[in-house]
């Protein structure tokens, strides 16, 4: 094989949910009427921001070789902490700042700190006491959305501050501020990722961990970095979740888990920790909303979006072994 | 024997009930190369991760350039100058050439203040690097895991050679290497010791110790068996003193 095709390969192999998302927008734009607008195109990039942000942190401590389950939980609870001190019916607390856009960091703060908080324990209890990753966010995930239920008493907080709202509203060029917000996120994350000691670092321990150890990389502060950058970052998603909605319920976000986990595998993020890019999990997020936007145009049942959902899953790690295979040929 | 680098004194290590090392005490020269061998289990893996900070003695102590020294983790050792090849490769194979020779020392350059990689920059330390040692490798851009376990080794090989340091440990490092990669494996200890680094070689292979180390060390159920100069002796000793028959030679060699 000539250099020049193998290269072409390994690039479309590198960037095969991108080429997916775009054979798949190109498909449902000729099947499918009224598919091919602006608005839905802007519609399918406003509705995966909460989706997105959290399949970041996600995404970045699975490359580490961990798992984070508790991302879903860390979200309700932040937006339930922001929903209650600043919505004013239901629970909501009505908390009023002077000036009022002194609310917007407040609130922003608030919602990171309580995600940064949570991903702080998991981290600690993966490093230090040398748990499985998986048994300890799972443990997480459960009583946090439990935390969840007890400050809320199950009901819910409605009317969020205006000025905390404004950028669910506000929007330039024809998408809300809140899809921006996740748009930058991937960016600043993936830029992060790929050209920083820091994000090489995380690949690398993903890849083997034992080898950066020897190096002298600091392998426990790292990894608890990303635990608490994952935190962080699904308590944005949960601020983005709270405008979304205008406050919080009880069970707010509740299966968002597993889309942000199909978004990761689809975007090509192996389980095994290592391989992944950002880039890759945001089209993956993207190819999600963009299927979820034409089971809606065809008017099927939207319980048809969670078994389509599932078998894109499958497929994608059976595209991950099939990728396997190739790339072991090229070689 | 010229300065002593490392003096290790009653270094013993215990795991649970079984003593791996009972008691080593030998020292290293600037520029010295001593091949450490012994039977398979006799410690000699384990007392490479003590000075390497990969475990914790028992009890015993280690002085480096006459302090006193004990690293707690790899990354304490290395910014002591002390590089080591493991006998399992330490390579990620998830990340490429250049990733792998540059882990955890990273060039950056600072782009607002935040450190961002020089990928240029470190592409070309490893071209050169690799060109001066001969080792071929098709890119540099090629994820570890499509390359052989010989240009595996070399990569690590090569790393050390280039960072260089004060001591270097080598644990059977040429176990996936072919006759002239050994060759120049070994070319490369003695270009090392030159500059003055003081090398520690772990090898099961009589002709490597012979051909590239100063001194000789034998570790037999975790305690120094025999410490001899290289001309002082024969492989013949050398084996003798390795399974135990003799104990001719035995005893600090200065």
């Amino acid at each position: 094989m000539n250099p020049r095709t193998r290269q072409t390969l390994e690039f479309i192999l590198d960037n095969l949910v991108w080429f997916m998302l775009v054979f798949v927008l190109v498909v449902f734009s000729i099947l499918i009427p009224n598919y091919f607008q602006l608005g839905i195109f802007a519609n399918i990039i406003e509705a995966s921001s909460v989706l997105g942000v959290m399949s970041i942190g996600l995404a970045l401590v699975i490359i580490a070789g961990h798992m984070d389950l508790s991302v879903e939980s860390v979200a309700a609870l932040s937006a339930m902490a922001v929903g209650i001190l600043f919505c004013s019916s239901g629970i909501g607390l009505g908390i009023q700042l002077q000036p009022q856009w002194l609310m917007v960091p407040v609130s922003l703060l608030i919602a990171l700190a309580v995600g940064g908080l949570i991903g702080a324990f998991n981290g600690y209890l993966v490093v230090r006491v040398k748990m499985s990753a998986f048994i300890i966010t799972l443990a997480s995930y459960i009583w946090v959305r439990g935390l969840v239920l007890v400050i809320s008493g199950g009901r819910s907080a409605q009317d969020l501050a205006p000025a905390i709202r404004w950028f669910g509203i506000q929007r330039l060029g024809g998408l809300p501020l809140t899809a921006w917000i996740a748009i930058a996120c991937f960016v600043v994350f993936s830029l992060i990722m790929a050209k920083t000691p820091f994000g090489r670092h995380l690949v690398m321990i993903g890849g083997n961990e034992t080898a950066t150890f020897r190096a002298g990389i600091r392998v426990n502060r790292n990894l608890v970095i990303a635990f608490v950058l994952a935190g962080a970052i699904a308590g944005l998603a949960g601020w983005l979740l709270a405008i979304r909605t205008s406050g919080a319920t009880a069970n707010l976000g509740v299966g968002l888990l597993f889309n942000a986990f199909a978004a990761v595998v689809i975007g090509g993020v192996s389980l095994k920790g290592g391989v992944g890019t950002l880039p890759g999990v945001y089209a993956g997020v993207l190819l999600l909303s963009a299927i979820n936007t034409a089971i809606n145009l065809m008017g099927l049942p939207a319980n048809f979006t969670q078994v389509i959902h599932g078998l894109l899953v499958l497929a994608a790690v059976l595209l991950d072994a099939f990728k396997q295979t190739i790339r072991q040929r090229l070689a | 024997m010229s300065e002593p680098l490392l003096v290790l004194d009653n270094v013993a290590k215990n795991y649970g009930a079984i003593e791996a090392l009972k008691g080593i005490s030998f020292s290293i020269g600037k520029g010295e190369v001593v091949a450490l061998l012994g039977d398979n289990g006799a410690g000699k893996s384990t007392l490479v991760k003590i000075i390497a900070g990969g475990l914790e003695p028992t009890s015993g102590r280690m002085l480096f350039e006459g302090k006193e020294f004990l690293a707690k983790s790899p990354a304490e050792a290395k910014a002591a100058g002390i590089e080591t090849v493991y006998q399992d490769l330490s390579l990620c194979t998830n990340v490429d050439v250049v990733a792998n020779f540059f882990m955890g020392r990273e060039i950056t350059r600072k782009v607002l203040g935040i450190p961002v990689l020089d990928e240029r920059a470190m592409e070309q330390v490893v071209q050169k690097a690799l060109a001066s040692a001969g080792t071929r490798i098709p890119s540099l851009r090629t994820n570890v895991e499509h390359l052989s376990g010989g240009q595996r080794q070399a990569i690590e090989l090569n790393r050390f050679v280039h960072f260089g340091g004060k001591l270097v440990l080598l644990d059977e490092p040429f176990a996936a290497l072919g006759v002239e990669q050994t060759r120049r494996g070994l070319d490369m200890i003695r270009q090392v010791a030159s500059q003055g680094i003081g090398v520690v070689i772990i090898t099961h292979i009589m002709q490597q110790a012979f051909q590239v180390a100063d001194r000789i060390v034998v570790i037999r159920q975790g305690v120094v068996a025999g410490d001899v100069a290289r001309n002082k002796t024969s492989p013949d000793a050398v084996i003798n003193m390795i399974t135990g028959e003799t104990l001719a030679g035995a005893g600090p060699a200065s």
